[in-house]
C-alpha cells in the first residue's frame, strides 16, 4: 500500500460516502409497506429511518475502532464495555418526572439528553476501566466480564425504574432499552446527534495516525513523538461522546461497534487511517441494512411485527463475538 | 566536541527501592556504548530516564537542552528507542512497522509526504528490506524481524539510537550480524549507539566504550579490555569469571 497522502485521504471518504449513499438507496426500496419506491410521506419517513440507522452504524462502528485501539483489546465494543448500557439509562433518567422536576428547581433543565447521555457513557466506562485493571493494564477476558456486569446492573436498574414510572413515553419501553432500536425522534434531535457525531468521528479521523502508535508498548510509542496518555483521554472522550449521541437515538445496538472495525480490518488491514472511514462505512451499510431487513420481515407479514433492529444485530453479531473470544483465547 | 547526550547524577527509585545511584555518562556522535551489568542492575531503568520516560533526580541534557525542554515530537526526531520486545499489529507488513517510524513527522489526519516515502524506501534498501515490505511481520524470522525494528528506529533519522538487549532471541550469528550493523550505522552515518546488553563478548567486540551497571550504580568504565576483567566483573556478577584472548586481542570472558 502506497504512502497515506492528502489525495488518498480524499479518495478514501469519497468511496466511503458513495458506498453509504448506495446501501441508503437500496434501502430506500425497503420499507414496513413494501418493497418499492416510495412516495410523498412515506419517502420522508424512509429516508429518516435510513440516515438514523446509518448514523448510529457509523458512531458505534467509529467508536469500536477507536476503544479497540487505545484499549489494544480486539474485544473492546461500546456495547460490551457498558458505555451503551451507560448512556442509555442517563437518558432514560433525563426523561423521568422526577428529574424534569429537580432540575427545574435547580435551574439545569436546559441541560441536554446528549448532554445526559454523554455523563452516563463516561461514568460507564471509567468504572468498566477501573474495576478491569490491574497495575495499569487491561485483561481483554476480565473487561468483558466486568463490561457484562455493568450492563447487567445498568439494565436492572433500569427495569426498577421503569417498572415504579410505568413505561414513560417517549423511551420505546423495555424492549429498546435492552436491545436497541430506532426511535422516534424530531429532527433537532436528530441534528444535534448528527453534529455530535460528525465532530468526534471527524477529532478521531484527525489523531487516527497516533491511534496506529498507540498500538505499541507506552514506552515505544512516547518514543515515536505521542503523547499516549493524553492521546487515551481524548479518543475515550470521543468515543464516549460519539456513543452517547448514538444510543440517544437508537439505544445501545449490540455488536456494531465490534463488528465493523474487524470487517475493515479484513479489506484494509491494521492502518487505523484507513481503518476509521471504512469501518464508519461498513457501520452505517450494516445498520441501514439490519433496518431493511427488519421492515422487510414486517411486510411479508411473517413475523406480525417489526423486529428491534438490536435483535438482528445480536443475532448477527453474537456468533462473530464468541468466534472472536474463541480466537483470542487460543493466542493467550 | 560537544556529546549529543550528557548526564549527571542520575537517581531514580521505584518506591523504596533504589534503582539508580548518581550514574554520569556521556554519549557522542559515532560512538557505540554498550550498557552491561545483571540483572536488576538498572540498565533499562537508566534508558527510560534518558528518554524522559522516568522522572530522575539530576541532570539530563540531548544535544545541548535540557530534557525537559524538549517537545515530544522534536525528541523523537533526535532519539529513537528499541524496548526488549517491540510490539506490533496483527497482520502488519514490513512497510507498515517501517511506516510508524515517520509518525514523528506525519501532518494532522497522520498524511505522509514524499519524503516520509522515500526514506521508508531507503531504510528498506540499506537493511536488505526492499524485497519484503509487503510481507506480514509474523511471516519474519527473529533476525529478519529484529531489521524491521531497527528500520522502524532509523525512519525517525535520528541523531541517537538507544537499544534495551537488542540480542535478545538472536542466535550467535544473527547477534553479530546486528552488532556489526550497528557499528557500520555508527561510523557511516555518524550515529550514537547506546546498547543495553547481557553478551559481554559480542558487546565488547563491537563497542567503543562500555559502563559496567551493578546494583543501580556505575561500578566501571571504559574500553572492552578495561571493563571485561575478571576482578572487575566478578564484583559485579557475584560469580568467578576467567578472561581469554580471542582473534586481534579482543577479550573474551566466561565463567571460571
Amino acid at each position: 500500500m502506497k504512502r497515506w497522502s492528502g489525495a488518498r485521504l480524499v479518495l478514501t471518504l469519497l468511496a466511503a460516502a458513495a458506498a453509504m449513499a448506495a446501501a441508503a438507496l437500496l434501502c430506500l426500496i425497503v420499507g414496513s409497506t413494501g418493497v418499492h419506491w416510495p412516495r410523498g410521506q412515506e419517502r420522508l419517513f424512509r429516508l429518516e429511518s435510513a440516515t438514523d440507522s446509518a448514523l448510529i452504524g457509523l458512531a458505534l462502528a467509529v467508536a469500536g475502532v477507536a476503544y479497540q485501539a487505545i484499549l489494544r483489546n480486539p474485544l473492546a465494543d461500546p456495547y460490551l464495555l457498558g458505555v451503551s448500557s451507560g448512556a442509555s439509562l442517563a437518558a432514560y433518567v433525563w426523561r423521568l418526572p422526577a428529574f424534569a422536576l429537580a432540575g427545574g428547581a435547580l435551574g439545569v433543565a436546559a441541560v441536554s439528553q446528549q448532554a445526559f447521555a454523554f455523563a452516563g457513557a463516561i461514568l460507564a466506562v471509567a468504572i468498566v476501566l477501573t474495576l478491569a485493571g490491574r497495575r495499569g493494564r487491561i485483561e481483554p477476558v476480565t473487561l468483558l466480564l466486568v463490561g457484562v456486569i455493568v450492563n447487567a446492573i445498568n439494565g436492572s436498574i433500569f427495569l426498577l425504574l421503569n417498572a415504579v414510572v410505568r413505561d414513560l413515553p417517549g423511551t420505546g419501553g423495555p424492549m429498546t432499552f435492552l436491545v436497541g432500536d430506532l426511535q422516534e425522534i424530531t429532527s433537532r434531535q436528530r441534528g444535534a446527534a448528527a453534529i455530535v457525531i460528525f465532530c468526534g468521528a471527524l477529532l478521531l479521523l484527525q489523531l487516527s495516525g497516533q491511534l496506529n502508535v498507540a498500538a505499541l508498548d507506552d514506552a515505544e510509542a512516547t518514543a515515536l513523538g505521542v503523547r499516549i496518555h493524553r492521546l487515551r483521554w481524548i479518543s475515550l472522550i470521543c468515543a464516549s461522546l460519539v456513543t452517547a449521541a448514538a444510543v440517544c437515538i437508537g439505544g445501545p445496538i449490540g455488536f456494531v461497534g465490534l463488528l465493523s472495525p474487524h470487517v475493515g480490518r479484513l479489506l484494509v488491514g491494521p492502518d487505523q487511517r484507513r481503518l476509521l472511514p471504512i469501518s464508519a462505512a461498513i457501520g452505517a451499510i450494516l445498520l441501514m441494512a439490519a433496518d431493511g431487513l427488519s421492515r422487510y420481515l414486517a411486510a411479508v407479514n411473517h413475523l406480525g411485527t417489526r423486529l428491534p433492529v438490536g435483535v438482528l444485530t445480536g443475532l448477527l453479531g453474537g456468533p462473530f463475538f464468541l468466534w472472536l473470544l474463541f480466537q483470542s483465547r487460543r493466542r493467550m | 566536541m560537544q556529546p549529543l547526550l550528557t548526564a549527571c547524577d542520575i537517581s531514580f527509585a521505584y518506591g523504596p527501592t533504589v534503582a539508580l545511584r548518581s550514574i554520569s555518562l556521556e554519549l557522542a556522535a559515532g560512538q557505540v556504548l554498550a550498557l552491561i551489568g545483571p540483572n536488576g542492575s538498572g540498565k533499562s531503568t537508566l534508558l527510560m530516564t534518558l528518554l524522559g520516560h522516568l522522572c530522575a533526580s539530576g541532570t539530563i541534557a540531548w544535544d545541548g537542552k535540557d530534557l525537559k525542554s524538549w517537545r515530544r515530537r522534536e525528541l523523537a526526531r533526535l532519539v529513537a528507542y528499541l524496548p526488549q520486545s517491540p510490539r506490533h499489529e496483527p497482520g502488519q507488513t514490513v512497510r507498515q512497522v517501517l511506516q510508524l517510524g515517520r509518525a514523528p513527522y506525519w501532518g494532522a489526519f497522520g498524511l505522509e509526504s514524499w519524503a516520509d516515502e522515500q526514506v521508508t524506501l531507503q531504510i528498506a534498501q540499506l537493511l536488505k528490506l526492499d524485497d519484503l515490505l509487503d510481507r506480514p511481520i509474523e511471516q519474519m524470522s527473529g533476525g529478519q524481524r529484529q531489521r524491521v525494528f531497527i528500520g522502524r528506529c532509523l525512519a525517525q533519522q535520528p541523531r541517537a539510537l538507544l537499544l534495551d538487549e537488542p540480542n535478545t532471541f538472536l542466535d550467535l550469528k544473527h547477534q553479530q550480524e546486528l552488532c556489526q550493523l550497528l557499528r557500520q550505522l555508527a561510523r557511516t552515518q555518524n550515529l550514537a549507539v547506546l546498547m543495553a546488553s547481557h553478551e559481554l563478548n559480542v558487546a565488547g567486540a563491537y563497542c567503543d566504550r562500555m559502563v559496567l551497571l551493578g546494583g543501580g550504580a556505575v561500578a566501571a568504565t571504559g574500553t572492552a579490555d578495561q571493563v571485561l576483567r575478571p576482578q572487575v566483573l566478578s564484583a559485579v556478577y557475584g560469580l568467578a569469571i576467567q578472561r581469554f584472548e580471542g582473534a586481534g586481542g579482543t577479550p573474551v570472558v566466561a565463567p571460571a
